[in-house]
């Protein structure tokens, strides 16, 4: 439950000023790739930026036999090798060490999970918490049921002080397995307290997007149907699967970025103002975007989505091997790596806009932007002749790599006739802000233990995401439209390119 | 005659005996020169982006070299316009020397930026006239910043002049000549500088840590009513004169524009422990501010902050302390009870050390005599000096990396907590606070408090 009260008067005017209440985090796979590469690297940021407060305590709990020292010294090896700042500073990580702990948890015992317990009051006792806890599962996602249960059963997830858990997406497999999940944890944990997290929220210029339309007054105006012609999304990935063939294939293109990355950006870049950049206010105008896609059913489907798997081919100036011929991918598999649709946002403002999303692996760059392509002119004023260089306006918000904002219109070429041709005006973030942007999941942290859920996925966003994909996967999986494949090292099947010239357009090249 | 200190980097264009129009040239030639470059066969010209510009005023070669040090250390992360001017003797008519040099920098995911920094060496009546001066060079639409190294002549129409055309001036009070008159005059600059002037000082940013750290002490909603039950404040410095309290002074004003404490008096404690009371309601706090010897620390650095009270029944210290890995000296017992912080309490210790050696006060209502001693001159022979706070490396950059808070709640066991200090730099310093704009209420109404503080200390 959130408290409200008066804010800390010694706090005022220090700018990004966040500081958590003293709490015990507990890292579930703590001696997991996830923790060791991510987590425990941005707790020792958040420490380094003075963002964890006296008495924070880190305990880490997985099923291997570990001494607190060996787990200490396993952590210090990933926070060396992983840290975003470099060099490491020694005094602040064995500060941040002596901040951790080590408890063996089977997640099938539940004295397991009382003796985790029992460390925690130590902690409580020892470091000035108030029983605050954070619970995370860095774990598989079939876990995530087990370990909720277990907490409850030890009767963790109550008393003094707020208990939250966070859980990584994917969160389900399809609608059926995401609501029994959010069953799961909403039996446990209220649901203001189950922190969802896609990093891909935490990542600087996706809330950006939010800024860039809501900070200013300039684009608002033309943000709509009037004005824009099509939107196009774009997740392109030059890597294959890596070691992930085991999950992949069983999950795909539009499981793995559609239905999760590829959705919220659609979101955002298509929700109407918050009232305020608060999570309730802002997840509200999100799932009314996501209730306002229009459904692709039967026919819809195979016109409006494309799917396609890569071949060998050549990425980046390596030859690379096919999706099949993978390291634990299926030799018939029929997943996807490529997934392209066309979509509707069915309201006021964007009625008639297709918006084309499209996420890939072994595409020829990694890249991820958004493209707002805007109507010609209604009149050629120059004539023909001098505009025939000038493409209509686009704004391309990038998210990555190279983050930025760029603006396309036309100009006149200086010369003794008129001849107008087309410019950019590009914001680059590198250039141009002082401050090293921190990394998605220190953000995100950072923002659990403060108990701000604004960049976190609602149980009711997942359902109306899968609700609009479980019919897709479906007449996939029954070879509606057949999977295409697609060289790697190339943008994806022919379909894809037949899907936006049937409407006279084309794919942007990133 | 001053020394002629050039851009260290080569400049691009050098012109002596020139005027601002000249300048203009040259800097639009090296723009397009710079676009033609970058733009490929096939590809379009990049525009310009800038974010302020950045005007640095030197009154010596010492400073003007910080001073391009520092706007390189910008520049080359940082699309600025950037003019470093240095005040020479007025020798040649109301003209001046001027270089051009820039930073470019090429990022392997962005096409490159160049920042031009333009260095000005001017004398005479230009001097002077400031914003004439700089005012053809600002970029449009975008803040513009005037950072004054070494001590500003506040109070005088030549920084006035010069602040008509700019959004917020940067100084440094920890380097200010005279720093107790300097940082009042300072204080009063705000009233008759024009209304959207910020006013913004790097020795502020650097204590942006310690006032994080007893932020976030309070910030615990269970820990809320601490905030009125504070009963001692303990505020330790390095060096001796009254100029070199002014960040204790600013500490302390933080605190009592925070949290409404009203100034009543300032009284000697023993051991040259000076004590400001405080009105908070119904209730007084005491504010002990203790001048502390230091190899480690410049002089006018905060060496601990403490604050100590109780409410609702709990006892409550936190101690905040610079560099906790000084020597650790034996502690000497009728201190430890006014400052009973785990026994870390170097600080403290080293004070009660000297609390009979020295008094600054003393020192100044002896000056006669004690100038008589030195030079054997007879009284108004010749003029004693006024005892000065040295300002030359005042600042040092590896004094102290690292914060200790030790808490201590009820009977519990002290809870210790290390933090890093952010680098302090003069470049880092510049661009934190650049970032968010000199227009800092908190600051300008601690500055208030602290130069009342001052006067009466």
């Amino acid at each position: 439950m959130t408290v409200e009260a008066a804010p800390n008067p010694l706090a005022e005017g220090l700018h990004d000023y966040r500081v958590a209440d003293p709490a015990v985090m507990v890292i579930f796979g703590a001696t997991g790739d996830l923790s060791g590469r991510k987590l425990l690297p941005a707790l020792y940021n958040l420490a380094k930026q003075r963002s964890l407060p006296a008495g924070f305590a880190v305990v880490g709990a997985a099923m291997d036999e570990l001494t607190e020292d060996a787990f200490r010294k396993e952590a210090s090896d990933k926070i060396h090798a992983f840290s975003r700042t470099q060099p490491i500073d020694d005094r602040v990580l064995q500060a941040f060490l002596a901040s951790l702990s080590y408890v063996k948890v089977d997640f099938g015992k539940l004295d397991d999970f009382k003796a985790l317990g029992q460390k925690l009051q130590e902690l409580d006792n020892t470091n000035h918490i108030p029983g605050n806890r954070i619970f995370y599962c860095a774990t598989p996602p079939p876990t995530y049921q087990t370990i909720t249960l277990q907490l409850q059963a030890a009767a963790l997830n109550a008393g003094n002080g707020f208990h939250r858990i966070v859980v990584e997406k994917p969160f389900g497999f399809d609608l059926k397995s995401a609501r029994e999940l959010t069953q799961t944890l909403q039996k446990v944990f209220p649901e203001d307290s189950v922190y969802r997290i896609d990093h891909y929220l935490g990542k600087e210029t996706v809330q950006n997007i939010l800024a860039f339309r809501f900070a200013n007054s300039i684009f608002e105006p033309v943000w709509n149907s009037s004005l824009i012609d099509s939107v196009q999304i774009t997740v392109a990935e030059d890597i294959g699967i890596e070691n992930r063939g085991s999950y992949y294939d069983h999950a795909g293109a539009m499981r793995d970025i559609v239905q999760n990355h590829g959705l919220q950006l659609v979101t955002l870049m298509a929700m109407e103002p918050p009232l305020a950049f608060q999570a309730n206010e802002v997840r509200d105008e999100k799932v009314k975007v996501l209730r306002a896609i229009r459904p692709l059913i039967g026919e819809d489907i195979e016109q409006s989505t494309v799917h396609g798997q890569y071949t060998k081919g050549w990425v980046l100036g390596e030859q690379v091997p096919g999706y099949r011929e993978e390291k634990n991918v299926a030799p018939d598999s029929q997943t996807e790596t490529y997934a392209a649709m066309r979509v509707f946002v069915d309201n006021w403002r964007w009625a008639g806009v297709p918006f084309y999303i499209r996420a890939g692996k072994r595409l020829p760059k990694r890249v991820t932007e958004i493209r707002i392509q805007f109507k010609r002119p209604p009149h050629l004023t120059f004539g023909r002749e001098a505009m025939k260089e000038v493409d209509p306006n686009a704004i391309t918000l990038r998210i990555q790599p190279e983050e930025g904002i760029s603006l396309k219109f036309g100009a006149k070429v200086p010369s003794a006739g008129l001849r107008i041709r087309s410019v950019t005006m590009d914001f680059q973030y590198m250039t141009s802000f002082l401050v090293e942007a921190p990394e998605a999941y220190e953000r995100l942290l950072l923002d659990c233990m403060i108990g701000d859920p604004t960049l976190f996925t609602r149980a009711d966003e997942v359902e109306a995401a899968w609700t609009f994909v479980d019919p897709i996967e479906d007449a996939w999986r029954n070879g509606r439209p057949p999977l295409g494949t697609y060289a790697a090292g190339t943008w994806g099947p022919p379909a894809a390119e037949q899907l936006l010239k049937a409407d006279g357009r084309e794919w942007h090249r990133p | 005659m001053s020394i002629t200190v050039k851009p260290t980097s080569d400049p691009l264009w050098h012109g002596e005996d020139v005027t601002i129009s000249d300048v203009l040239d040259a800097l639009s030639q090296v723009r397009a020169k710079f676009a033609r470059d970058e733009a490929g066969d096939d590809e379009l010209v990049h525009p310009r982006n800038c974010v302020m510009t950045l005007i640095s005023v030197s009154p010596d070669e010492a400073h003007e070299q910080v001073a391009q040090r520092t706007t390189q250390m910008i520049g080359a992360q940082h699309p600025v316009q950037a003019i470093v001017i240095r005040e020479e003797a007025p020798l040649r008519g109301h003209r001046f020397d001027a270089w051009i040099t820039a930073e470019v920098q090429r990022p392997e995911m962005c096409c490159a930026s160049e920042c031009e920094i333009v260095t000005l060496h001017v004398r005479g009546a230009a001097a002077d006239h400031l914003a004439g001066l700089i005012d053809p060079l600002l970029v449009s639409g975008v803040p513009t910043y005037l950072w004054w190294l070494g001590t500003p002549p506040f109070g005088k129409r030549e920084l006035l002049d010069a602040l008509r055309v700019v959004d917020g001036l940067v100084v440094d009070s920890a380097g200010f000549d005279e720093p107790f008159k300097t940082f009042h005059r300072m204080a009063g600059l705000l009233k008759v500088a024009h209304h959207r002037l910020g006013l913004a000082d790097l020795q502020w940013s650097r204590l942006r840590p310690w006032r994080e750290t007893l932020a976030q002490f309070f910030t615990p909603l269970d820990r809320r009513p601490f905030l009125s039950g504070i009963s001692e404040v303990g505020v330790d410095y390095a060096g001796e004169a009254r100029g070199n309290r002014i960040a204790a002074a600013l500490m302390t004003g933080w605190m009592a524009g925070a949290l409404g404490w009203k100034l009543k008096r300032a009284t000697a404690g023993g051991g040259g422990v000076v004590v400001a009371h405080y009105e908070a309601g119904n209730r007084s706090v005491e504010v002990h501010f203790r001048s502390v010897q230091n190899d480690d620390l410049a002089a006018g650095e905060l060496s601990a902050v403490r604050m100590a009270g109780a409410s609702g029944g709990a006892t409550f210290r936190v101690s905040v302390q610079h560099d906790p890995e000084r020597k650790r000296i034996a502690p000497e017992p009728s201190y430890r009870t006014l400052h009973p912080s785990g026994g870390e309490d170097d600080a403290g210790i080293e004070l009660a050390e000297r609390r009979a050696e020295w008094h600054r006060d003393v020192l100044h209502e002896n000056i006669g005599s004690l100038h008589h001693t030195a030079t054997g001159d007879a009284p108004g022979e010749s003029r004693p000096r006024h005892p000065v706070v040295l300002t030359s490396e005042r600042r040092r950059p590896d004094s102290g990396r690292v914060l200790l808070t030790i808490i201590e709640i009820g009977e519990g066991a002290p809870l210790r907590h290390v933090q890093q200090l952010d680098l302090e730099d003069e470049a880092t310093l510049l661009l934190d606070l650049l970032s968010t704009g000199t227009h800092d209420e908190v600051y300008n109404r601690s500055l208030a408090a602290a130069s009342a503080l001052m006067e009466k200390l």
